[in-house]
């Protein structure tokens, strides 16, 4: 037993050996291993030929079936392979898995003792208990040499496990392309498995661009096979993605044959969408997916680094947007369908009666026809026949509409897409502005029938806004829910897995916060953090806390918020009745005021992204200054409700007798000194009559209200737009952009009882819950 | 996974409304007559596998409207089609007089090379015959078009109508006279690599050398 405690060495052995009651042979412990077993694992061969001269079997198999040559070849023993080989060790031996010890260098890649076995080897093509030879398992693994050596020793190529899988097959699994390279150059077929499974399937599931392009460089056809895979849904969008970039890299005629073809599959697809009997679901998904990988393949350019930034020529001098040209059929298509649903449109407008007049023609002419036996008048009656026919087909034009909205709709997302990936980021492409605007009216009749429309598929409006300013008033009318559900998808839209809720976050991208200095801790670690980082996710720890998670995430913006609107630093001003806030036109006392209200900004911007409400409650005119409405005078009441009232008196009122001697300038309160402020040039000198009074109390308003924060307005939203694209935010009112930021401002009591389980013993009857009710409803009555 | 063929061919289906286009397609398709067939709205869509001369063909088939509302929509899908059915009502001179236009629409936005075939359907309905198949089949002549005349109903000619005209798309590619690779030729390659590399090794050599070049 000394053996497993002392190193293994030939004296030791040797000892051992002197003693000639010793079964050489013995099998020592779970495993069964004889003494000659263990010195091939090791390596040890001055004992491996101690024991093979003492007799030791060098065919003795383990309990799993291990010779000693299978685990000297396992673990590369060259020399102990040796001299087992010379001692007449069987290399065709396997064990209980059916390995051989050719697998075993196989698995490794031990080219070199390989290449000693296959002298004594006579097959080998051995299989394992799954059919698979020495050859698979090297190609699986990638080791070129080794494929080399067992292909040069007469290994069969294309060899079928019993799944049916060939090398090659293998090689494309694991994406192994110089393996894959070596076969397809010797004559490997490409072969399916026995389910059908081919290696290009394997590859593209793996996403191996590399492996895929030597494929096709072999097997010329299985280009356009790749190319029909966009439209097979079980396929991974984004591993298919992968190797159609890829194999696009290669050369500009790969990057132009890639495009051309999958610009003639999205239109087949497309027009397959626009026939009425095919799924829509299925073929809408289809386009969409085929146009979303070709605009993203586009979008990388050709290979060729001379010309990646224009977008104007590759090397062979022809316009990349030559790609384009197969959806042109498409989007003609697209066009004359929606000049005809214009023409339906018209005439419904015209005769909006026509469904059920013409209906009644049909059917008296019906009668007509069941009272008319006659020969002679057979000829006369397919006439009407034909009539009818011509009648009942106008009836449906509202259903032609209905059917077709979808549809168009999903083709116009596509072309948005394809018009907007030839332009600068940011920038609607004009030939798409100008097909809205050409089919303004059909748009229009798509949305207000089916409103869920701008949802699906009208992404293009969140980007452009003067496209979006035709619509608004559609979008504004959906519920909340909707509008909001829309706000974040496209706001998290391009952010990688989105999904993704418990990211692993790395250390350094942690936001240490102190928390005796919030405000200025917290601006200096998010100034030094980045954009991309703060979107993709945040962690906050307190200095000197081991707290962290989403809790302490919230925690932050609660206690950040509220030192955001601390008066010390006389950024925002309280409301009259001290519940909101708006900014303090006085902040300048402060000289690094802006930063501060970019910074501002920023937090309740990166809020919003991560969907965290902060504590502040903003008057009513500054959520319009982040939405870019205009204020009116009823808004000064929620800062000054006794000048709100004076301004109200004055409209309603007439002011031309009473005196009041009011020119068109304001005097402010500047610490204490007070300034005169023209509300427009020379303003100190125009008197306010009855008749300029609107005026004045829209100019007053805006002063109080804007001009007097402008600059503060402008930082704030400097900091917030670079989280919320303001043509988002657009989607929403004042009230609903309050819910967004802050919650519900009210706690609903009521709701609250209704809603709330009673665990431990209590129900609602118990003295102690209704007491605690009555104290919340107490006090969110003497709140109000 | 997919299915394999040597080309892929473009079809269309045009003609006046009534005609019976969409049956013909159904017939062709699901080898069943269409009862309560309504008018087509736009261009619908059908498929099938065919052997055509030992080779597979897939037709990728546009069945248009015949009505005259539809006819820019319709007309927007012509470009790019290999070959395409002529349909008229053999009961309706209507329908076969207005030929000349439809052919004319086809020349002017196919392709140069489109092959056409003219069907005159409803074979079925021989006692209200209004055009015979003599004034037809000069007609054809003429206008260099292949004619049969077809029921979708019991499926006569049926079957003939579209594998004639892929044989003679087939026999232009092997002339020369249609160079597949050509855009908007309305024909595509397709994979049938896998089933050329199960041949013995020395046409897969052969083959690969056409697809390095």
């Amino acid at each position: 037993m000394f053996l497993f405690s002392v190193p293994f060495n030939n004296r030791s052995v040797s000892e051992l050996l002197l003693n000639s009651k010793f079964d050489v042979n013995y099998a020592f412990g779970r495993v069964k291993r004889s003494l000659l077993h263990i010195a091939a694992n090791c390596g040890s061969v001055e004992c491996l030929v101690l024991l093979l001269k003492r007799g030791a079997n060098p065919n003795y198999q383990d309990i799993s079936g291990c010779t000693p040559l299978h685990l000297a070849a396992r673990n590369g023993q060259k020399k102990c392979m040796a001299k087992l080989l010379e001692y007449n060790a069987d290399v065709n031996i396997c064990n209980n898995e059916g390995l051989t010890a050719i697998h075993w260098l196989a698995v490794n890649g031990r080219t070199e003792l390989l290449h000693d076995l296959v002298q004594h080897v006579s097959n080998v093509d051995v299989e394992d208990a799954m059919g698979q030879t020495a050859l698979h398992v090297a190609c699986q693994n990638g080791h070129k040499t080794t494929v080399l050596c067992l292909l040069d020793s007469g290994a069969d190529i294309n060899r079928p496990n019993v799944s049916g899988a060939t090398p090659l097959y293998f090689a494309c699994s694991h994406g192994q392309r110089d393996t894959a390279q070596i076969l397809l150059s010797r004559g490997a077929k490409y072969l399916a498995d026995k389910s059908g499974i081919t290696p290009l399937d394997l590859c593209v599931q793996g996403g191996y661009g590399e492996t895929c392009e030597i494929l096709i460089q072999h097997h010329g056809r299985l280009f356009q096979t790749l190319i029909q895979m966009t439209q097979n849904e079980d396929i991974k969008e984004n591993m298919l993605r992968q190797v159609l970039e890829h194999v696009s890299q290669q050369s500009d005629s790969h990057y132009h044959k890639i495009l051309i073809s999958l610009a003639e599959v999205a239109t087949t697809n497309g027009h397959k969408l626009l026939s009425l009997s095919s799924s829509y679901e299925a073929q809408m998904k289809s386009l969409l997916r085929i146009v979303r990988i070709f605009c993203h393949v586009f979008r990388l350019g050709p290979s060729s680094p001379n010309n990646g930034n224009d977008m104007g020529y590759n090397g062979n001098k022809t316009p990349r947007s030559q790609v384009f040209k197969p959806l042109e059929l498409l989007w003609h298509s697209l066009d004359e369908w929606l000049v005809l649903i214009f023409k339906e449109l018209e005439r419904n407008r015209k005769n909006p009666s026509s469904s059920t007049s013409s209906t009644e023609i049909a059917s008296l002419l019906l009668k007509q026809r069941e009272s008319d036996h006659s020969d002679t008048t057979s000829k006369l009656s397919s006439l009407l026949d034909h009539q009818i026919v011509m009648e009942e087909a106008y009836a449906d034009g509202d259903d032609v509409i209905s059917m077709t909205a979808n549809r168009l709709s999903a083709v116009i997302q596509a072309f948005y897409m394809c018009c907007s990936c030839q332009m600068p980021q940011g920038m609607t492409s004009p030939r798409f502005i100008e097909f809205v605007c050409k089919h303004d009216e059909v748009l229009k009749c798509f949305v207000t029938r089916n409103p869920k429309i701008i949802f699906d598929h009208f992404h293009f409006l969140l980007e452009c806004p003067e496209l979006m300013s035709r619509f608004m008033h559609i979008i504004k009318g959906q519920p909340f829910k909707d509008r909001s559900e829309w706000f974040y998808e496209h706001l998290l839209a391009g952010q990688p897995n989105s999904d993704m809720v418990h990211r692993p976050v790395n250390e350094s991208d942690i936001l240490l916060i102190h928390r005796d200095s919030i405000f200025r801790s917290s601006c200096e670690m998010v100034s030094k953090s980045t954009n991309e980082k703060l979107k993709q996710g945040i962690a906050v720890r307190f200095h000197g806390e081991e707290g962290m998670g989403q809790g302490v995430v919230r925690e932050w913006f609660d206690i950040l918020s509220n030192e955001i609107i601390n008066p010390d630093y006389a950024l925002f001003t309280q409301s009259a009745d001290g519940t909101t806030f708006q900014p303090n036109s006085n902040s300048s006392v402060n000289p690094d005021h802006l930063n501060y209200f970019q910074f501002a900004g920023h937090i309740l911007g990166l809020a919003l992204y991560h969907r965290q409400l902060v504590n502040i409650y903003f008057t009513r005119s500054f959520y319009k200054h982040i939405l870019g409405i205009p204020v009116n005078y009823q808004d000064v009441s929620s800062i000054d409700p006794e000048y709100a009232k004076n301004l109200q008196w004055i409209l309603d009122n007439d002011i031309s007798d009473l005196g009041l001697e009011l020119s068109f300038s304001v005097e402010t309160d500047v610490f204490g000194a007070m300034e005169e402020v023209p509300l427009k040039p020379g303003g100190s000198s125009i008197l306010v009559t009855q008749d300029n009074k609107e005026e004045y109390v829209q100019l007053v308003t805006e002063l109080r209200m804007t001009r007097a924060i402008q600059p503060q307005i402008n930082a704030f939203l400097q900091g917030f737009h670079t989280f919320i694209p303001p043509s988002l935010i657009q989607l929403f009112d004042e009230y609903e952009l309050e819910l967004l930021l802050s919650g519900m401002p009210e706690i609903d009591v009521e709701d609250w009882c209704r809603n709330t389980e009673y665990t431990g013993g209590y129900d609602p009857q118990d003295p102690v819950i209704q007491v605690g009710a009555s104290s919340f409803c107490f006090m969110a009555a003497v709140k109000n | 996974m997919s299915e394999t063929y040597d080309f892929l061919f473009k079809f269309l289906v045009i003609g006046s409304a009534g005609t019976g286009k969409s049956c013909l397609l159904h017939q062709f398709i699901e080898n069943k007559f269409k009862q309560d067939s309504n008018h087509t709205i736009g261009v619908e869509f059908g498929s099938r596998v065919v052997n055509v001369g030992g080779k597979t063909v897939k037709l990728q088939i546009w069945d248009t409207a015949g009505q005259e509302r539809f006819r820019s929509v319709t007309r927007s899908y012509y470009r790019g089609a290999a070959g395409a059915l002529l349909v008229y009502d053999i009961t309706s001179r209507e329908t076969y007089n207005t030929l000349t236009n439809w052919l004319a629409d086809a020349r002017t936005l196919a392709s140069p090379n489109i092959v056409i075939i003219l069907c005159g359907n409803k074979k079925d309905l021989d006692a209200d015959r209004e055009v015979t198949f003599l004034e037809a089949s000069r007609f054809a002549q003429e206008n260099e078009l292949m004619f049969l005349e077809t029921s979708a109903l019991t499926g006569e000619n049926v079957e003939e109508a579209f594998l004639k005209c892929a044989r003679t798309i087939l026999n232009k590619i092997d002339s020369g006279e249609l160079d597949p690779e050509r855009m908007g030729s309305g024909i595509q390659y397709g994979d049938t690599s896998l089933r050329q590399l199960r041949q013995p090794r020395a046409t897969t050599t052969q083959n690969k050398q056409q697809c390095n070049c």
